[in-house]
């Protein structure tokens, strides 16, 4: 059994009278009990208390309160019925449909002022009712008045535009064309004077075009002012304003009504007898109840399309029902097996984790309305109001800005990235070979077991590969490092002419499509292509470096070298222009030599400000697919070495494409995927977790 | 006058000391140093400039020394390949990947920039931790994916769910580049706004955008170049010549025995580079300006 507090709160935490006397009785004794330490007495006073309460249907309030309900229902179905004869009467008179809402509100909130004044003390339901009616019959007549008075003008307005049709302004026209030539005129004089100014070198060029940029400003306006002098134009920019005006006034006037309104709402308790939230609870599973049961109608709605998407998609779709071929989460179970010839385990399983992920959002959703009905209905049981749909529509655009906003991120997100990576992780599991592409199952960890021990068809050149991959993305970007760190500082240096020219052709490698370039590299290298020919010149000797392994890496190491360069160029040469002149002139001061200023300011500068992008650099080479794969596809084979999947020159990222694109080894593929997820995930994350922002918590 | 002032020997005005005699051997070495590399990138591309334009050079480009102009290559590409039919896609592609990024992550950069809400932190590292895995990493289920919607809905094309894969490979670095450009903008901007009674939509509309226009630029080109750059996804998803982007038809010109024809390639190449050059020499400042800011600083 539930205790009554002696006074109500509003959610600012002021504190009111009950005006519901049986209540506070209750109340006034529940503090007794409280407070009591014998235990007669004590007991006396809970039989009181149930005496009390039993005799609810005789207590002198309850009976003036259960008066005031059946009156109130009588005024309110005869408000109703004079309502609807008023909006009669007014849409007789051709009254506008907006005025129309205006007048029968401000109708109501008269009728309304003078019921509920009476009632003032019996409840805060009434007051709160008295006191909307008193705000509304103070704010609409000046609402009206505006409406009717913008309305007339604009009228008058449209009444003299009927007039105006008909008007030739011939003199206005002729007057307007000699007026701009007029101005033209003085425009081209005060241009050519400022130019002369600038030949002069008396002003700068900025000023120039300042100057010129005002004159034009000036002749326009000239002529947007003389413009008003013809009746026609000047009628119709009125109309536009007035129209405009009467939107938008009218919608801020109303706000500031709806804002007064929800004002009082928040300073007027609110009084009932239940003082255990339930019906919360007993709603969970269906949002928009516990809401509309708050009397919270408009949420109820939304949390209604909520109710609908978990009813209609999200559990039919786990259960199986509605899916293209799956069985919804069952399906992630038992993959299709046993299943007709057509279904295929693949579909089975995406099917699933798409089912999950519906889940997911529909437990949220669960959560969120549980969490908002609770809390009103709580909320209700202390005294505070619940909040009308004008002012959850301004906390949804408030503090729910963020989430609304970045719905279609997540969106995009969950299916299009995440479905796929948790897809591969399950595939990983799996034994999805050439042999089992339509129906596979899970294997546990074997895939990873392979892997590691460097056993089977597809895991015996994991390692090898691995110790290629790491040996590329080290040479490979520490060269472009080196080569566009060195080239920014030789540009950079102050004795050194056409830097702009320098610049331009650097950043050449980057700019050209690394696909064009590549290929472009992988033709002239190809036997008798332009460079083998030149090198085989100079070295005096046939050589075919893409039959060779070694050379073939060499040739990948220095080609991503003569790429990568160009960005590293541009990021250095960047932060070398931003570091302050001062430094380097200080240290001259102190007898500094130039590989001292290097070695002591540069290079540490420019370390600290790009050292996120070219740890990013190394795990772009890590991935980088299209050097190796469009510059010899992974070769030269050397079968007895790596077998018939992988070819020399091959890297994690193009072993991946050859197992599932070419050899549908897809579950082995997946896992080696994921062994190379995690590692850049870590890598990732331990490089940000030592980084000043994460450490500060100014993320 | 003027004449008698100018002094026929030059005085030394520079507020540098004079060169010393292995100081001027010093920039003669980085003069030659920086000549070198001039000619390293150059020679390359003007070799491609240069089979583009040679009609002496045959189905294969091979070291030849006899040139000879010629567009015939140029005509081979425009008649005997779908060049214009890729272009057309790419552009599609790329376009309307752009424009899908901007607006999604205009809207995510700016809520992580300025809210601070329950799962922010926890999202933002998830996001930084998903955008490194490679984007092909979900090749497989693409695949099916695809099967799956374009079997309920026919008209959802490879294509579009190419767009659908770089959009959402975009949508995270990109939150993270505004979001961190965003924080740059003061926020007594956004306080000025409210208390002139701007709601959240329009301080973003009226405020912040016109603020973070320059990065919104760099977002939108980058997502528009990207499909231009990228070779795997496009290869492995799209599978008919006519529906090609730049990079996977190009690159049937170099492999593929029926379709082989390198100069061809070439020309294609060069049509494709040039105007993608013009663009970074043109937004050199703007590109670079939007790596660095992008980046998490240390």
């Amino acid at each position: 059994m539930g205790k009554y507090s002696v006074f109500l709160y509003d959610n600012i935490g002021n504190t009111y009278e009950r005006k519901n006397k049986y209540l506070l009785e209750l109340a006034l004794l529940d503090e007794k009990i409280k407070s009591e330490k014998d235990n007669v007495i004590k007991q006396k006073l809970k039989k009181e208390r149930r005496e009390v309460k039993r005799n609810k249907g005789n207590h002198s309030y309850i009976i003036s309160l259960r008066d005031y309900e059946k009156k109130e229902k009588e005024f309110l179905n005869e408000l109703k019925r004079s309502k609807k004869v008023y909006i009669k009467e007014l849409k007789e008179d051709k009254t506008n449909r907006k005025l129309i809402g205006l007048k029968t509100r401000l109708f109501e909130s008269e009728k309304k002022l003078t019921f509920y004044k009476e009632y003032i003390d019996l409840s805060y339901d009434a007051e709160f009712e008295y006191r909307k009616a008193n705000l509304d019959s103070i704010h609409l007549p000046k609402i009206i008045e505006f409406f009717v008075e913008g309305q007339k003008e604009l009228n008058i307005a449209l009444n003299e535009k009927e007039e105006l049709k008909n008007l030739d302004e011939k003199d206005f026209k002729n007057d307007f064309k000699k007026f701009k030539v007029s101005q033209k005129e003085i425009f081209k004089n005060e241009k050519l004077r400022i130019k002369k100014l600038r030949k002069e070198g008396l002003i700068s060029k900025k000023a120039e075009e300042n100057g010129i940029k005002e004159l034009k400003k000036k002749y326009e306006n000239a002529l947007e002012i003389k413009k008003r002098e013809s009746k026609k134009f000047a009628n119709k920019e009125f109309i536009k304003t007035k129209k405009y005006e009467l939107k938008k006034d009218l919608k801020t006037m109303t706000k500031v009504l709806e804002a007064d309104i929800s004002d009082f709402r928040r300073k007027t308790p609110v009084e009932i007898e239940k003082t255990i939230p339930y019906y919360s609870y007993l709603t969970i599973l269906i949002p928009g109840l516990g809401q509309g049961l708050n009397k919270q109608y408009m949420k109820m709605f939304l949390f209604f399309i909520a109710t609908l998407f978990i009813y209609l998609v999200a559990i039919p779709y786990a259960l199986g029902y509605g899916n293209y071929q799956g069985q919804g989460i069952a399906g992630l179970i038992n993959l299709a097996e046993g299943g007709l010839r057509i279904h295929k385990s693949i579909i089975f399983l995406i099917e699933g984790i798409v089912a999950v992920f519906l889940s997911i959002i529909a437990v949220v959703m669960l959560i969120i309305s549980f969490i908002d009905a609770h809390k009103v209905e709580k909320n209700v049981i202390k005294g505070i109001r619940p909040s009308n749909w004008f002012e959850t529509r301004m906390t949804i655009s408030e503090d729910g800005f963020p989430y609304v906003v970045s719905l279609p991120a997540l969106l995009i997100i969950v299916f299009i990235v995440l479905v796929p990576i948790m897809t591969t992780f399950l595939l990983s599991f799996t034994n999805m070979d050439p042999q089992h592409q339509s129906k596979f199952t899970w294997i546990g960890i074997t895939n990873y077991k392979m892997i590691i021990m460097g056993e089977g068809l597809a895991g015996r050149v994991f390692w090898l590969i691995l110790g290629w991959t790491v040996i590329w993305t080290l040479a490979a970007t520490t060269l472009a490092i080196l080569i566009g760190f060195v080239l920014a500082l030789l540009v950079n240096n102050e004795r050194i002419k056409g830097k702009k020219f320098f610049r331009t052709i650097y950043l050449l490698p980057w700019a050209v499509p690394a696909f064009i370039t590549i290929m472009f590299f992988s033709i002239m290298l190809a036997p008798r292509g332009v460079l083998t020919e030149i090198i085989n010149n100079i070295v005096g000797m046939k050589i075919e470096i893409k039959n060779d392994p070694t050379l073939t890496r060499i040739a990948l190491i220095l080609m991503q070298g003569w790429l990568g360069s160009s960005y590293i160029f541009i990021l250095t040469t960047g932060v070398l222009q931003a570091i302050p002149g001062d430094l380097y002139e200080a240290a001259d001061m102190d007898g500094a030599t130039a590989w001292d200023k290097i070695r002591r300011i540069t290079v540490p500068l420019v370390l600290f400000q790009t050292a996120p992008l070219l740890v990013t650099q190394y795990t772009f080479n890590f991935n980088n697919f299209s050097a190796i794969f469009l510059f010899n596809g992974g070769g030269p084979f050397d079968p007895i070495k790596y077998g018939n999947l992988a070819g020399s020159s091959d890297i994690l990222i193009s072993y991946i494409y050859k197992l599932t694109m070419d050899n549908q080894y897809q579950a082995i593929g997946a896992a080696i995927t994921m062994f190379i997820s995690l590692g850049l995930m870590l890598f990732t994350f331990i490089g940000f977790k030592n980084s000043k922002q994460f450490k500060e918590g100014r993320l | 006058m003027m004449k008698r002032k100018e002094n026929k020997e030059k005085l030394y005005l520079s507020d540098k000391p004079p060169l010393t005699l292995f100081g001027k051997i010093g920039i003669f070495i980085t003069y030659v140093i920086l000549f070198a590399w001039v000619y390293a990138i150059i020679w390359p591309l003007f070799q491609m400039f240069v089979s583009a334009f040679n009609g002496k050079q045959q189905q294969y480009i091979m070291a030849n020394s006899n040139f000879e102009f010629s567009i015939r290559h140029f005509q081979y590409l425009f008649t005997e390949t779908l060049y214009l039919t890729w272009v057309k896609n790419t552009l599609i592609i790329a376009g309307t990947t752009a424009i899908l990024t901007l607006i999604v992550v205009s809207f995510t950069g700016y809520a992580y920039s300025r809210y601070r809400f329950k799962g922010r932190n926890a999202s933002l590292m998830a996001i930084l931790l998903i955008q490194t895995i490679p984007t092909f990493a979900g090749i497989t289920a693409y695949f099916t994916m695809h099967s799956i919607v374009s079997a309920i809905i026919p008209q959802f094309s490879r294509q579009m769910m190419l767009i659908l894969i770089y959009t959402g490979g975009a949508i995270a670095s990109n939150t993270f580049i505004l979001k961190g450009y965003i924080d740059s903008v003061s926020t007594e901007l956004d306080d000025a706004a409210k208390i002139d009674g701007c709601s959240n939509f329009n301080v973003y509309r009226l405020i912040i955008m016109p603020i973070a226009r320059p990065m919104l630029t760099i977002i939108a080109l980058w997502s528009f170049i990207g499909p231009f750059m990228d070779y795997l996804l496009a290869k492995v998803l799209l599978t008919s010549p006519q529906s090609y982007t730049l990079a996977a038809g190009l690159y049937t010109l170099v492999t593929d025995f029926r379709t082989m024809n390198q100069p061809a390639f070439a020309a294609g190449g060069l049509l494709t580079a040039v105007p993608i050059v013009i663009l970074f020499i043109a937004l050199q400042k703007q590109l670079v300006s939007g790596l660095t800011s992008g980046s998490v600083k240390g």
